[in-house]
């Protein structure tokens, strides 16, 4: 690759493989707080919102980043979905003029025009575990349990659809950490395939036993707040959140708003638990993202690193951004603020880079404090006002090697 | 694109009563299409889906490390996330970090890119009733978007019977091998998928009630028999989704 400026090279046509769409509105509810702005704040002040748990007992210690202020009521008619991740999806269609600018989207193009991509992965199940607890002591499951409307993975994007009236195509998908990210992709696809105009894609996933319990049993849960890419670090923090992006066929009334360019996805044909050491599976993902958008290398002014705190996602993620950029720009990752949101992950850190774009700066990396020299690229610990990204990367990769790129740009 | 075209496609059904009722060949579990230090770690899901496909890419005659996955199942690993949630209300309950990664829903997505060695993507997808419906039309858009070709696995093991009471049963998974656009030869057309007012094959209404994934038969069925090019549903939903079939000339009267 020539080491030019990337500054002073000359604007070229785009030929894009895939349409870009544009971004018109998102919402978030985190542990940072119930919309955007809470958001926006904690990544300014790079203050870490983990606490202890208080949603149900485990028997370890840790943090998380949980969702403490109350939760709305699931409507009477659709009580069957009623669920923890309904509940934090549904705060955040809430918040701010979200719900109205879907409605508009109702309007300008019909309810069967409007889709709705859910990525999740656990769903409801937060939920299924107290039934479960009745199930024992009682023999039979509670008469509120709906497994079709709670637990399985589409659960919380029919709940959304019903919620809004939607009636274009509605979907989940379930790729672990990744999920969300993967939606992404499958609604600008849906837009370019000419099955919608407008997709609303959710990144939804609550705290629960089962992800506590078991990525404990994989002996990756810090017991303090996790320390993306340092050397003393000790895990990962489990987290919840709802990130809601409303995505449009690109038109004359929506140039003002960023743009999703791309999502590039791949497989590491690895392991089911393990990212591939070199990080081969998340250099083709980041690969094909750039391909697709028809955008190089050198054009990229900021990555949102995966960046979970485990030893091996850090490095495997640092590993493939320095195999692919000659000169890799500042990287960092967020879970430091919100812990790892898993399913909702995706979602989450693309509303984190639209508010990088949107609002010209770069997020830091809470907790990290030395870098770990097994991880060679340009991660920045503290914020950057000063910087206006233009195109930014932002990755996830999950469970099964399923590795999810998504590349946006500045309006 | 005006059309995808299916190259092969392998049914999976483990209950021989249930395997013989149907109107296209199916199989058991082949356990030769999992790795033997697979077999023990595996779910029926897992092991179902691997022989769908497994008969899938060989009758299409396609190097399986090559094609992109969509893996569709309404409740996906069931009988592992029952078991783990069993576990998780006993106070001294094992969960164990095996059972927890073979919990996710793609599971059967990671195990087949790992026995694989494909590093094309792969996604994992559910949309209760329409979730054959809806695997079909993200093929759609991956191959309207992309291009090439790619495999669709849809799929659902027995779930426990208390938690959605009369359903979900009987386990069954299908696999597709798909192409973008007319391909000479190819066993089917299949014309974009739309909302119709189509009703279900009534022969087989109350199995699909119990099993979404079973939406696949009416496809599976002209695949295996050929006939005229006509529109079949692809959801059980009274408005649902359909699309037109062209069975290719060279299958009429093959079975």
């Amino acid at each position: 690759m020539p080491a030019a400026d990337p500054k002073a090279k000359p604007e070229m046509t785009k030929h894009p493989q895939i349409p870009p769409v544009a971004v018109t509105a998102y919402q978030c509810v985190s542990a940072a707080g119930e919309d955007v702005e809470a958001l926006y704040n904690s990544l300014i002040a790079n203050r870490s919102c983990l606490q202890p748990l208080r949603l149900f007992d485990i028997p370890f210690k840790t943090v998380v980043g949980e969702v403490t202020s109350p939760l709305p009521n699931i409507r009477q008619s659709l009580k069957a979905y009623d669920c923890r991740n309904a509940r934090l999806a549904l705060k955040a269609l809430n918040q701010g003029e979200f719900r109205s600018d879907v409605e508009r989207a109702i309007a300008n193009y019909g309810a069967l025009r409007v889709g709705l991509v859910l990525g999740t992965s656990t769903s409801g199940i937060y939920d299924s575990e107290n039934a479960y607890a009745h199930f024992l002591s009682d023999g039979i499951m509670p008469s509120d349990f709906h497994f079709m409307q709670i637990q399985t993975a589409q659960a919380t994007a029919e709940f959304l659809q019903r919620e809004l009236e939607l009636q274009g195509p509605c979907y989940g998908i379930s790729t672990a950490c990744s999920s969300s990210a993967k939606a992404l992709g499958a609604a600008q696809r849906l837009i370019m395939s000419d099955f919608c105009d407008a997709v609303l894609v959710a990144g939804v996933d609550s705290l629960c036993r089962l992800t506590l319990r078991g990525f404990h049993s994989l002996q990756l849960i810090s017991p303090e707040a996790c320390r993306p890419m340092d050397i003393n670090r000790r895990g990962i923090n489990i987290g919840e959140g709802a990130a809601l992006l409303l995505l449009e066929r690109q038109s004359a009334d929506n140039t003002a708003r960023p743009r999703l360019l791309a999502v590039g996805e791949s497989s590491d044909a690895h392991h089911m638990s393990a990212p591939h050491p070199e990080g081969t599976g998340a250099v083709l993902a980041m690969t094909q993202a750039l391909r697709l958008a028809d955008r190089e290398v050198g054009d990229v002014d900021y990555i949102n690193l995966h960046a979970t705190a485990s030893i091996l996602n850090d490095q495997a993620d640092a590993k493939a951004i320095n195999n692919l950029f000659p000169n890799p720009p500042p990287c960092s990752g967020v879970k430091g603020l919100l812990g790892h949101t898993l399913g909702a992950a995706g979602a989450v850190e693309a509303v984190v880079s639209l508010l990088a774009l949107e609002r010209g700066f770069l997020p830091g990396t809470c907790g990290l404090e030395q870098a770990d020299p097994n991880c060679p690229c340009p991660v920045i610990a503290t914020p950057r006002l000063e910087c206006a990204p233009k195109l930014v990367l932002s990755n996830s990769f999950g469970f099964g090697g399923n590795n999810a790129s998504v590349l946006l740009e500045v309006a | 694109m005006e059309c995808m075209s299916l190259l092969g496609f392998g049914a999976c059904a483990p209950d021989p009563e249930f395997r013989i009722s149907l109107p296209f060949p199916a199989f058991d579990i082949d356990r030769d299409t999992i790795p033997p230090l697979l077999r023990r770690r595996t779910s029926q899901a897992t092991q179902m889906a691997f022989s769908a496909a497994t008969v899938a890419y060989r009758q299409a005659q396609r190097s399986p490390e090559a094609l992109p996955s969509v893996f569709a199942s309404v409740a996906g690993e069931i009988q592992t996330t029952d078991l783990l949630c069993t576990e998780l209300v006993k106070p001294a309950g094992i969960i164990s970090p095996s059972v927890f990664h073979n919990s996710v829903q793609n599971t059967a997505a990671g195990y087949w890119s790992i026995t694989q060695q494909c590093q094309q993507p792969t996604s994992a997808l559910a949309a209760g009733c329409d979730t054959f419906a809806m695997a079909l039309l993200e093929a759609w858009c991956q191959l309207t978007c992309l291009g090439g070709e790619l495999l669709l696995v849809c799929y659902d093991e027995n779930w426990p019977k208390y938690l959605a009471p009369g359903q979900g049963q009987p386990a069954f998974a299908c696999a597709l091998v798909l192409a973008a656009g007319a391909v000479e030869d190819s066993i089917l057309h299949i014309g974009r998928p739309h909302l119709g007012t189509d009703i279900f094959p009534h022969a087989w209404e109350s199995l699909v009630a119990s099993m979404p994934v079973l939406a696949a038969i009416p496809l599976l069925s002209l695949a295996a028999t050929g006939g005229e090019t006509q529109i079949i549903p692809v959801s059980p939903l009274a408005t649902g989704w359909q699309a037109k079939i062209s069975p290719s000339s060279t299958m009429l009267g093959s079975s």
